[in-house]
């Protein structure tokens, strides 16, 4: 067995990232070795490049660089730079929502998960805000986010929607899929297409609510909350806590979301619906939230973050989201924890039930042979 | 000459459709939509351009029928060429102004 500081050994990676970054030069080193021995223990995938992300994290606390840069209603990118990073701020709400939210953004990756922006290296974080003329959309094109101004073109009684930097969980969302680009870089069709729209839902709401230090019971679970206009009758373009009930519009329709496997919807359209299918998981995560109470960055998140870096893969699926998730909960919080149960729970009142309940993770397996419960983490 | 225009996909995941036939319309605007098609150099333009799928991005699917000629294409927000986008916006914006009830 390797040779074990007491401490260390028990300690969850969160914790021995939080020493790596904050700790004396021999808390540093130790910490950094306990989390090199843990990850070889483990086995994992990805653990020679966590370990690298960790040290460069280290290495570059705050490494946060913004640039914003107008299209000025066109549709050539990136556009004008029109904000970097320090800069002051503009006369132009667009071009500061787009810097502060997506500063916010980062933040929340950093503090909670310890990642250095978007590739986990400090890759500089790009905003195009004015992208073409009553353009109703934000997206990510693979390097940067872009948002439209919505119905700016309309006069104010046919306008549907306000620009689309408005809601700071649209800009969360656009800059997970960045991330998600990076680490399990789901495909974004059908069901692993509805997973990495369900994390870019999870984590944009995960940006509000930690802006907002809202708890899980106190956040309203609102995707897309003060997009619509006031001629629109809805609160948002989707509701995590109750798929299908974010909007129901004589102009719009109703908000398609299933919230429930028996009702998963097979389309063609919209990439086999990856926005619609998107609500049985992003369900599973408020239940899972809801269960843990406190924070939802705290637990879920951490269980969501860990499950998108090191578990999933390119074509995973719901059945593999649920069973990812409940391996990493294990991973976390210890095999038959409250967190692991919670886990559980929020899949099973989706639809999805957890693969053969197998105990969960080869180091908690391993470790509980030695007597060591990883409930002491906590 | 007629233009039937799909919109799917965005952020909302929503679809626009918009089927127009250009004699019907003012003759200004015709010749708008004439030139924009003429800009794109619509017919010689390759089938599928869309070859990946961009988070949150449109895909457009534009038919222009005449009676001589037919050509379907499949593009989205991240893989149109810049000569096609003006097309993609006037579509866009007219498609928009079916929703009224
Ligand atoms: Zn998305």
């Amino acid at each position: 067995m390797h040779t074990c500081h007491s401490i260390f050994c028990i300690t969850p990676p969160h914790m021995l990232q939080e020493i790596v970054r904050n700790g004396s030069a021999t808390q540093r080193d130790i910490a950094l070795r306990t989390l090199i021995t843990s990850e070889q223990f483990r086995g994992q995938r990805r653990a020679m490049k966590t370990m690298a992300a960790f040290m460069s994290a280290a290495a570059e606390t705050g490494n946060k660089r913004r640039a914003v840069y107008d299209a000025k209603l066109g549709s050539e990118l990136p556009g004008t730079l029109v904000r970097s990073e320090g800069d002051h701020a503009s006369s132009d709400p667009a071009i500061n929502e787009a810097y502060d939210g997506s500063g916010i953004t980062y933040d929340l990756f950093f503090d909670i998960f310890g990642r250095n922006s978007i590739d986990n290296k400090g890759l500089k974080l790009d905003s195009t805000v004015h992208f073409q003329k009553g353009y109703d959309n934000a997206f990510w094109d693979g390097k940067q986010m872009v948002y439209g101004d919505g119905d700016e073109d309309l006069p104010a009684a046919e306008r549907l929607f306000n620009r689309f930097t408005i809601s700071l969980d649209i800009i969360g969302h656009e800059l997970t899929h960045g991330v998600t680009q990076y680490e399990a870089n789901l495909a974004y069709w059908d069901q692993a297409g509805a997973l990495n729209e369900s994390l870019s839902d999870v984590f944009g709401s995960l940006v509000k609510q930690y802006q907002r230090k809202q708890t899980a019971s106190q956040a309203d679970w609102i995707i897309g909350e003060g997009l619509f206009t006031s001629n629109v009758k809805g609160v948002g373009i989707r509701s995590m806590k109750a798929p299908g009930t974010a909007y129901d519009d004589p102009i719009l329709g109703k908000d398609p979301q299933p919230g429930h496997m028996k009702d998963y919807v097979r389309t063609v359209e919209d990439n086999g619906g990856v926005h619609i299918n998107s609500g049985i998981p992003n369900r599973a995560f408020y239940i899972t939230a809801i269960e843990l109470g406190g924070n939802a960055w705290e637990k879920a998140g951490r269980i969501w973050y860990k499950t998108l870096t090191e578990k999933l893969q390119e074509r995973s699926t719901f059945q593999q989201g649920c069973d990812l998730t409940y391996e990493a909960a294990g991973e976390l919080f210890g095999a038959n924890s409250l967190e692991q149960q919670a886990v559980k729970k929020g899949w099973a009142e989706v639809g999805i039930s957890v693969a053969g309940d197998a105990p969960s993770g080869c180091l908690s397996t391993v470790l509980s042979v030695f007597g060591i419960s990883l409930r002491a983490e906590k | 000459m007629k233009i039937l225009f799909e919109r799917t996909g965005g952020i909302m995941g929503s679809k626009s459709v918009l089927n127009i036939k250009l004699e019907d319309l003012p003759s200004n605007e015709a010749d708008t939509l004439r030139k924009l098609l003429s800009d794109a150099d619509f017919f010689s333009l390759s089938e599928d351009l869309a070859v990946h799928p961009s988070p949150d991005a449109f895909h457009y699917t534009i038919t222009v029928a005449t009676d001589t000629i037919q050509h379907t294409i499949h593009t989205s927000d991240t893989t149109a060429a810049q000569e096609l986008r003006p097309l993609l916006q006037e579509l866009s914006q007219r498609a928009r102004t079916l929703r009224r009830p």
